[in-house]
């Protein structure tokens, strides 16, 4: 009887033992968790009224790169940098040609005669065949080469480590540099808070250049003054947010802008004035925290994104009314 | 005492057994002279070898556990200490940094990385998404404890320096650091105040398990090459 009564209280408290332990462990997991009481709701930002989103997209390809980082559309054709490589694919994701480079390149223009490749420090010239032409390095040990433009025989280097754009001629010969002040009692021109500094030419040639940590949009001209701007500093949809947006821009035919931003990753369309038109990409459409994609366009109004964390092509067109 | 059986046999028939000590002192001597016998059998036959092998494999085990047992003790204190870590890179801000330490406040607290930093007017970890203004206004700041110090350093940058003091590794501002500026702000655990416990209690919760134990030798993992000497 004695035994008995201390063998019932031995198996109780067993299963009292197995209970709370079962009980820790399965409440104890990191998604059984409550809610965090600290968590900052950035949600509200990536939720946009389907009434702004004026593109779907249509296609998209994959690419056959790790770490994809430049883009240009020319001719009817993806000139895509990344690797240690330049690939060629025509709009169906066909592979045209590839050519391969000793370091990796973080950006690409094609102009009618020559393509241009941008590295770190230093930019190759190669004929539309691909042969190398000839290669610059008069740049200094903290340039970080983002974009380049050519317009008249002058090539535009976008350097975000510099915070400067130096000017070439075709020779490779230094023509100057813009430096974005807009007088000289101006300590700072560009400001440049991470390596994102983007720089094109419109269809009227102008040269317009992101200027990132005040989410403006200058004009220059050629020999470097500022001739117009806009901005839009705001978390809300029409405007950029975060220390440096927008990382990307392209023009369409109509002179409109494309922006893409990082951080909460979109891609939106501004008119040629700076007003705010609608949405391409809302951030739903990428993995969170990827990269800004980088953009190009056709002379039909498509948006080409190169998206480098899904390692594709994505086509957007506007929305049929 | 050696019996033969042949006296065994003659001495339970001479000893009558009628007292029950005389009994089991008679049982005792038989039992006795079994073992003996029994020993002297054992010696002999195949079934000895195998208990012995037995005995022999059994000393032989426990003397090699208690050889590595003391080896393993012996390396814990001469070789070198292990302590938690977290991986910025794999941190997703989940918050239970701050709520699962059994430190109050948290022994993880948010750090600078300042070659990363864009030192920007429009901070995303240091200002509320939603803030009406650009200043140091309580209603304006993102930290939840006011731990982030902001400075004026030249038009339009501005320094952000973390209190280790009031943080309380809620990761609040490595969350708008991150999805809106440059990641520069992150989360380390700090050696001098962690008290190295032998499962962390932050470890077993987090979702992305960006925290492990590492040499001591090489405590923090750090983004980017520079934080400010003294100061978080």
């Amino acid at each position: 009887m004695k035994n008995k009564g201390i063998t019932l209280f031995l198996i109780i408290l067993a299963v009292i033992i197995v209970t709370s332990v079962t009980f820790d462990y399965y409440f104890s997991k990191p998604d059984e968790l409550p809610e965090n009481p600290y968590a900052l709701n950035i949600n509200l930002l990536e939720k946009i009224d389907n009434s702004k989103i004026l593109y779907t997209e249509s296609r998209n390809f994959g690419l056959n790169f790790t770490e994809p980082s430049g883009i240009c559309f020319s001719e009817g054709q993806f000139f895509i940098v990344g690797d240690q490589k330049m690939q060629i694919i025509d709009t169906f994701g066909k592979l045209k040609g590839e050519f391969k480079f000793d370091q990796k390149p973080t950006c690409v223009y094609v102009s009618t005669q020559n393509i241009f490749v941008g590295f770190r420090k230093s930019v190759s010239v190669l004929n539309r065949e691909g042969l190398k032409m000839n290669e610059w390095n008069s740049f200094s040990d903290s340039s970080v080469i983002t974009s380049l433009a050519e317009k008249s025989g002058i090539l535009f280097v976008a350097d975000a480590g510099k915070r400067i754009i130096r000017k070439f001629s075709l020779a490779g010969n230094p023509l100057g540099v813009i430096e974005g002040k807009t007088g000289n009692d101006q300590i700072h021109g560009f400001i440049i808070p991470s390596p994102y500094f983007d720089i094109a030419f419109n269809e009227d040639g102008e040269l317009w250049v992101v200027n990132p940590g005040k989410h403006a949009l200058e004009n220059y001209t050629v020999s470097g003054d500022l001739r117009t701007w806009w901005k839009a500093t705001s978390v809300r949809i029409e405007g950029f947010s975060g220390c440096c947006n927008p990382a990307h821009f392209a023009f369409l035919p109509d002179g409109s802008f494309v922006t893409s931003e990082k951080g909460t990753v979109r891609i939106k369309v501004y008119k040629p004035s700076g007003e705010f038109l609608g949405v391409v990409a809302a951030p739903s459409r990428f993995k969170e925290n990827s990269a800004a994609p980088d953009l190009a366009t056709d002379n039909e109004g498509n948006i080409y994104a190169l998206d480098m964390d899904k390692k594709m092509i994505r086509q957007f067109v506007k929305k049929e009314k | 005492m050696l019996f033969s059986s042949q006296s065994r046999r003659s001495l339970r028939r001479i000893i009558v057994l009628q007292d029950p000590y005389v009994k089991i002192a008679v049982n005792m001597l038989n039992v006795n002279s079994h073992k003996q016998i029994r020993g002297i059998e054992m010696e002999n036959s195949p079934k000895n070898s195998r208990r012995d092998f037995i005995k022999k494999g059994t000393r032989l085990s426990l003397l090699l556990t208690l050889g590595a047992v003391g080896g393993i003790a012996a390396k814990h204190l001469t070789g070198e200490k292990y302590v938690w870590q977290i991986d910025p890179f794999k941190c997703t801000q989940c918050g239970r940094c701050a709520t699962s330490c059994v430190m109050s406040p948290s022994a993880v607290k948010c750090i600078h990385a300042y070659d990363l930093c864009g030192y920007c007017d429009l901070c995303g970890g240091y200002l509320k998404p939603d803030a009406n203004q650009r200043s140091t206004a309580a209603e304006n700041q993102l930290c939840p404890t006011a731990a982030i110090q902001r400075k004026y350093i030249e038009e339009p940058y501005f320094e952000y320096v973390i209190d280790e003091s009031l943080c309380i590794g809620c990761a609040k501002c490595v969350k708008g650091c991150t999805s809106f500026g440059n990641g520069s702000l992150h989360l380390q655990i700090i050696q001098n105040r962690c008290l190295n416990c032998n499962e962390c209690s932050i470890a077993r919760l987090c979702p992305s398990e960006a925290i492990s134990r590492v040499k001591a030798s090489n405590p923090y993992k750090v983004k980017g090459s520079f934080t400010k000497e003294g100061k978080s």
